[in-house]
């Protein structure tokens, strides 16, 4: 009895360490990979065998990238679209959420209702009606587009969030700040969001990389290098069928770095269970 | 003195939530009812545009390729959730496990998911390269292949390779909302069916699952609906190709639309898979507002 309860946990922490060495490596090869070819020199790149590991290390992709292409224009371009409609989507996120689950009045359930189904509603059925609204309103091929479409999917996001952190606050806390005299809007300011700044802090960190990763619409609704986002750049470094991988592995290396830092500092953060899979993939 | 304040808290609740309704019935739904009626067009762009009736829908519907492409979706999202469910679940088993170095583990494993989607997209794209790249390498240096193998042009392979990256992206996924599961578990359940003789196995269908079962659904249908309009991953890889092999409904909308300028029958196309998209959104609605109780 006692010598195969041994020869389990032997077997058991076998097991553990087969499947973590395959868990790391089937997660981190693709990034390896990026990050070696963006220093490995073109001649070396193009070869029959790759290597595994460069022989000579290179950071002219990095250099032409800086210095050759506009890539740096779409990456303030995606900071400042990433950054604005992240505020906004945060400020009327915060009020509205706080309304649907502090507040009493008619019709409550049916804008919860109608966020979530926002939420569902994936781009690849909204990417034309967007971008028709965009040239309607004279926004086409302007950044300041996105900025609005983006809405459309961190608002729901961000509101469903919100909510499940909002409802788990108790109520008596309030209450004690409308006996003392507060309005509703002083117990939000004074109560309510000094004890959900970290979960708020989470939620804009997700909302900010939900922005900073949008492909389609930026596809769609931008078209010049001086509106483009990052995510358009990367794309941008082909001559018709032929791409410069050397250039979109850097591109690809810088793009991430924003998006993967922010990513592990929340991730400590983020509530378990449900609230984790709000974020899509 | 009650009715004014309740009447307050009303004008205040409408106030708070304008935004929001702005947001679903001008910013989304006013484009897109207006877009509805477009699919009854034959709207080019830069052209004046007449309704055509249902002809947008008869002609997607009689031509194979929308079939081809509807079904290349189904088998898209239906094999990458089965495969993205199973990793995901033994995976966080694995991290719900007390062993050193869990730490780097599950922070190696949140990678894929923290990754930019078009950014894994065209790193893959650069690994599936039938000439440069390094899975072919691999494969010839293991000596489990001769020639390299035309991950991204062959027929039969394309769809399997835009199935593999979306199956690298979504673990992570399933993955931590799973392990969030699977930490609410009371390990007084695993004791008693222990003392009850329950293996391993049993207790893993018998306590586990049952215990983690609404997140597992969420998660899973969750998944499904992204998984199903997926269009990065699918138009950076492979554009759809070889011949719509690897081609969704998202990519085809797309390519009707701005490529073949067509996009009354776009609008057809993107239209035509609602009705399943509300059939899953109505189930996750369901289930959500009960889990809220």
């Amino acid at each position: 009895m006692r010598k195969s309860n041994l020869k389990d946990r032997k077997l058991k922490k076998i097991g553990i360490i087969f499947f973590s060495i395959l868990g790391i490596f089937w997660s981190l090869f693709p990034v390896y990979w990026m990050l070696k070819s963006s220093i490995t020199p073109d001649n070396e790149m193009y070869k029959l065998n790759p290597s595994l590991f460069p022989s000579k290390i290179t950071f002219i992709h990095y250099k032409d990238l800086f210095t050759q292409t506009k890539f740096m224009t779409n990456f303030w371009n995606s900071l400042y679209v990433s950054i604005f409609s992240t505020a906004i989507a945060l400020f009327f996120s915060i009020i509205g959420s706080y309304a649907m689950v502090r507040l009493r009045y008619k019709g409550r359930l049916f804008i919860k209702n109608s966020i979530f189904f926002s939420y569902l509603l994936p781009a690849s059925v909204l990417f034309i009606p967007m971008y028709i609204m965009a040239s309607k309103v004279g926004l086409g091929n302007n950044k300041n587009a996105l900025v609005i479409v983006y809405q459309t999917f961190i608002i729901p996001y961000c509101c469903y969030m919100l909510m499940s952190y909002f409802v788990a606050i108790p109520k008596a806390m309030e209450e004690a700040a409308y006996i003392d005299g507060c309005s509703h809007i002083q117990a939000l300011i004074r109560v309510i969001l000094p004890i959900a700044l970290p979960s708020i802090a989470v939620v804009a960190t997700f909302a900010f990389t939900l922005s900073w990763n949008e492909y389609l619409y930026a596809l769609v609704i931008t078209t010049s290098p001086s509106q483009q986002t990052v995510t358009i750049g990367i794309s941008n470094f082909k001559y018709s069928d032929t791409f410069i991988w050397g250039l979109i592995m850097s591109s690809s290396v810088v793009a991430s770095i924003p998006a993967v830092s922010l990513y592990m500092l929340a991730q400590r953060f983020l509530k378990t269970g449900l609230a984790a899979g709000g974020v899509k993939q | 003195m009650q009715n004014n304040l309740k009447s307050i808290e009303r004008k205040l609740g409408y106030t708070f939530s304008f935004p929001i309704l702005f947001l679903v019935f001008i910013i989304i739904g006013f484009p897109s009812i207006y877009t509805f009626i477009l699919s009854f067009t034959n709207k080019r762009i830069g052209y004046p545009y007449h309704f055509i009736g249902i002809k947008n829908y008869v002609d997607i519907f009689k031509n194979p390729v929308y079939w081809r492409v509807l079904s290349n979706t189904i088998i898209y999202t239906f094999v990458c959730i089965i495969i993205k469910l199973m990793l995901g679940f033994a995976f966080a088993l694995l991290l719900n496990e007390n062993f050193k170095g869990r730490g780097f583990v599950r922070v190696a494993m949140l990678v894929p998911w923290a990754i930019p989607g078009m950014v894994a997209a065209h790193t893959w794209r650069w690994m599936y390269n039938d000439q440069y790249g390094i899975i072919n390498a691999i494969l010839r240096n293991i000596g489990l292949i001769d020639n390299p193998i035309p991950w991204l042009s062959d027929m039969k392979l394309a769809l399997i390779a835009v199935i593999i990256v979306n199956i690298w992206r979504g673990i992570p996924f399933f993955l931590f909302s799973i392990l969030g599961g699977l930490q609410t578990i009371d390990s007084q359940l695993y004791d008693a069916a222990k003392v009850d003789g329950a293996g391993i196995v049993s207790r893993f269908l018998n306590v586990t699952v049952p215990s983690i079962a609404p997140v597992l659904t969420i998660t899973t249908l969750l998944s499904t609906i992204w998984t199903f309009n997926d269009f990065d991953n699918i138009w950076l890889i492979t554009g759809g190709g070889p011949l719509n092999a690897s081609s969704v409904i998202s990519t085809f909308t797309y390519e009707t639309a701005f490529i073949s300028n067509q996009m009354g029958r776009a609008l057809a196309v993107a239209i035509s898979i609602i009705p399943i998209l509300i059939g899953l959104m109505f189930v996750a609605n369901k289930l959500l507002s009960r889990e809220d109780k």
